[in-house]
C-alpha cells in the first residue's frame, strides 16, 4: 500500500474521532467538516502569506506547522464555545440540520471571500516533509494522542457524565450532571481534533478550497462512526481507515467505485446496527484470545 | 414597477419548486419522524426522465450514449410519467432503506445513513449510465406556447407562469386529499402515533409507502420542471436542492404541509431580491433562515411546538 493513502486514512480516523465525540453524548453534530474546512483554511493561509513562518531551511519547519495548529485549534475552539451554546439546545435531527447548515454557510462564505482564494483555492501551500511516511508517521503521532485522549474521556468523569447523556439526558441532569457544560465541552473537542486535522491536512494536499469542507464530507464522515460503531473509539478510527481506503482499493471496479461505496453505507447499518465494532465483540474477542496474550496480572493470579 | 412584478414572479416560481420539494420531505418526516436523504436523487430522477421521455437523446459519455427513444411525449405527459418513475423508485428506496431498520426498531437516525446511500446509489448510477454533462430541454418543448408573455408590462417567461400553475394546483391537490379524503385522514392518524393508528384499522404500512410514493412523485415532478426552466445540470444537481428543501423543511415547521408552501415561498423570493452585487451568496440564503428559525423558533413558522419527552 502506498504511504500517501495511509495518511488519507489516519486523517480519515482523526475525523471519524471528531464526529465520534459529540455522538457520545448521543449529539448528532454533522459540522466536522466545516471545522475541518477552517483548519485547512488558517493552515494554508498562514503557511502561504507569513514569510516569517517560512523559516531559512528548504523544507518548512515543523515549529511552524504546530503553531498553525495551536492557532487553528484556539479559532476553532473559541467558534465551537459560541456556536456551541446556540445550537446545542437543539436534539436529534434538528441538531443534525442546524450543523448543516453552518457547514453550508461556511463554505458559500469562503467559496465568495476574497483572501480564501474563492472557488480557486489557495494552492502552493508548503511541505514540512519530503515523503509521504514523513507525513505517515506524523499523523499517526496525532492520532495516537486523540485516541489517548478519547480513551482517558471513556475512564473519567466527564466522559462517562456523557455517556450517561446519550443514554438519558433527563436521568443524567437529575444526578447532577451539567449537561450544557458536558455536551459543549464533548462539541468544542470535536471542533479542535477537526480543525487540528485539516491543518495537516492543508499541508499533505499542497492546496485548498471550499469544497473540502462541504455536506458530501460531512456525510462521509458520519459513515465513518455509524459504520465502525460510536461505543467506543476504536469504531470511528476502524471505520475512517476502512471507508477512506475503501474507494482505493474498489479502484479496480472503476466506475462502480461510489456506486458500491454507497451500497456499503446503505447496508452496513441494515447488518451491524450498532456499528462493526461494539463492546460486546471486543469482550468476546478478549475473551478467545490466544494465551500468549493474557495479561501478565492475571497470569500472577492464577 | 414591471421590475418588481418580474422579482416577483421570478421568486415565487423558484419558491413554488422548493416547496414542491419540500412537501415530499415533509409528508415522509410526519409519518416516520425522519429525513429521506435519497429524496434529492429522486428530484434528479425525475428531470433525467423527463428529458428522455420527450424525446431527449443521451449524450455520448454513459453506458448508454446515444440513447434516444423512438417517440416523443408532450412535455405534460413526460412530467406526469417522469413523476409516477420518481415514485416507483421512492418506493424501493423506502422498502430498502427503511422498512428493515423499521421491523427492526432501530434508531430513526440510522435512515438518515441508509437513505443517503440509496442516494449515492442512484445519483452515481445515473452518472454511469448517462454519463455528468448537463442537459437542457429545448424550448420547442411547449408546443405552441409561446416562451415569454408580457403581464402589465412585464416581460415573464412562459415556464414560470407553468411552474407556478403545475405546483399550485399539486398543492391544492394534496391539501384536498390529507384534509378531505378518508386515506389523507388515515394518513395524518400514522404521523400522530403510527401503533395506535393500527390498532384503529389503519395500515400503517400502508400509509407510509403511500407517504413515499406521492413524496417521490412531487420530487420527480418538481425535478422535471426545473429541468424545463433552468437545465439539468449534471447527476449531482439534485443534492443542492436536497440541502435548500431542509431550510424550506424548518422555516415552515416539520411535518407542517402549509409550512412547507409557506417556506418555500418565503426562501424563494428572499433569494430572488439577494442584489446581483452579491449572487454568490444567494446560496447561503436558505440556511441563514434555516439557522435563525432553529434559534428562534425551533418548531418553524407554523408547526406544533416540540414536546419534550420523560
Amino acid at each position: 500500500m502506498e504511504a500517501g493513502l495511509l495518511v488519507q486514512m489516519l486523517l480519515g480516523a482523526l475525523l471519524g474521532l471528531s464526529v465520534y465525540l459529540p455522538l457520545r453524548c448521543g449529539q448528532l453534530s454533522l459540522a466536522t467538516p466545516g471545522f475541518f474546512a477552517i483548519g485547512g483554511t488558517v493552515a494554508a493561509l498562514l503557511s502561504t502569506r507569513v514569510p516569517a513562518l517560512a523559516g531559512s531551511g528548504s523544507t518548512y519547519p515543523i515549529a511552524s506547522v504546530l503553531l498553525e495548529m495551536v492557532l487553528a485549534a484556539l479559532l476553532t475552539g473559541v467558534l465551537a464555545l459560541v456556536l456551541g451554546r446556540m445550537v446545542l439546545r437543539l436534539r436529534g435531527i434538528y441538531l443534525a440540520i442546524a450543523t448543516i447548515a453552518l457547514v453550508e454557510i461556511l463554505r458559500v462564505v469562503t467559496l465568495n471571500l476574497e483572501f480564501t482564494g474563492g472557488a480557486v483555492g489557495i494552492f502552493g501551500i508548503p511541505q514540512p516533509f519530503q515523503s509521504a511516511e514523513g507525513y505517515g508517521a506524523f499523523t499517526l503521532v496525532l492520532l495516537a494522542l486523540v485516541c489517548w485522549m478519547c480513551d482517558r474521556l471513556e475512564k473519567t468523569r466527564p466522559g462517562r457524565a456523557m455517556a450517561a447523556i446519550r443514554d438519558d439526558e433527563l436521568a443524567a441532569a437529575s444526578q447532577g450532571i451539567n449537561t450544557a457544560d458536558t455536551k459543549l465541552l464533548a462539541f468544542v473537542l470535536s471542533a479542535l481534533v477537526a480543525g487540528i486535522t485539516g491543518v495537516v491536512a492543508a499541508h499533505f494536499l499542497n492546496s485548498w478550497n471550499a469544497k473540502l469542507g462541504n455536506f458530501d464530507a460531512s456525510i462521509t464522515t458520519l459513515a465513518f462512526v455509524v459504520l465502525g460503531g460510536s461505543r467506543t473509539w476504536l469504531g470511528p478510527v476502524f471505520g475512517g481507515l476502512l471507508l477512506t481506503a475503501l474507494p482505493e482499493l474498489l479502484r479496480p471496479v472503476g466506475d462502480l467505485r461510489l456506486i458500491v461505496f454507497g451500497a456499503v453505507i446503505l447496508v452496513g447499518p441494515l447488518i451491524f446496527p450498532q456499528g462493526l465494532i461494539t463492546l460486546e465483540r471486543l469482550q468476546a474477542l478478549w475473551r478467545r484470545r490466544p494465551p500468549w496474550l493474557a495479561l501478565p496480572s492475571n497470569r500472577g493470579r492464577r | 414597477m414591471d421590475h418588481l412584478l418580474q422579482l416577483l414572479l421570478n421568486g415565487l416560481a423558484v419558491g413554488a419548486v422548493y416547496a414542491l420539494f419540500a412537501l415530499g420531505y415533509t409528508l415522509v418526516f410526519s409519518v416516520l419522524g425522519v429525513i429521506n436523504f435519497a429524496h434529492g436523487a429522486l428530484f434528479t430522477l425525475g428531470a433525467y426522465f423527463t428529458y428522455l421521455l420527450i424525446g431527449g437523446a443521451v449524450g455520448a459519455n454513459g453506458l448508454i450514449a446515444g440513447l434516444q427513444l423512438p417517440f416523443a411525449l408532450p412535455f405534460w405527459l413526460a412530467l406526469l410519467l417522469a413523476g409516477v418513475g420518481a415514485a416507483a423508485v421512492a418506493l424501493v428506496v423506502e422498502r430498502i432503506a427503511f422498512r428493515p431498520l423499521r421491523a427492526r426498531g432501530s434508531d430513526p437516525l440510522l435512515a438518515l445513513i441508509t437513505s443517503l446511500g440509496a442516494g449515492v446509489i442512484l445519483v452515481n448510477l445515473i452518472q454511469l449510465l448517462v454519463g455528468a454533462e448537463s442537459y437542457s430541454i429545448p424550448v420547442g418543448t411547449l408546443g405552441s406556447l409561446p416562451v415569454a408573455l408580457s403581464i402589465a408590462g412585464a416581460k415573464v417567461r412562459t415556464v414560470q407562469l407553468l411552474l407556478l400553475a403545475i405546483a399550485g394546483v399539486l398543492l391544492l391537490a394534496l391539501t384536498i386529499w390529507i384534509d378531505g379524503s378518508r386515506s389523507g385522514k388515515a394518513l395524518q392518524a400514522v404521523s400522530e402515533d403510527p401503533v395506535t393508528a393500527q390498532l384503529l384499522g389503519i395500515n400503517s404500512g400502508r400509509m407510509i409507502q403511500i407517504a413515499f410514493g406521492i413524496s417521490g412523485f412531487l420530487a420527480g415532478m418538481a425535478g422535471g420542471l426545473v429541468g424545463l426552466s433552468v437545465s439539468i445540470a449534471g447527476p449531482y444537481f439534485g443534492i443542492g436542492y436536497g440541502l435548500k428543501g431542509l431550510g424550506v423543511l424548518v422555516l415552515g415547521g416539520l411535518g407542517s404541509v402549509p409550512g412547507a408552501v409557506l417556506g418555500g415561498l418565503i426562501i424563494g423570493l428572499a433569494e430572488a431580491c439577494v442584489p446581483a452585487d452579491f449572487s454568490g451568496y444567494k446560496d447561503a440564503v436558505a440556511f441563514g433562515f434555516l439557522f435563525l428559525v432553529l434559534l428562534i423558533r425551533p418548531q418553524g413558522l407554523l408547526g406544533r411546538p416540540l414536546a419534550e419527552k420523560v
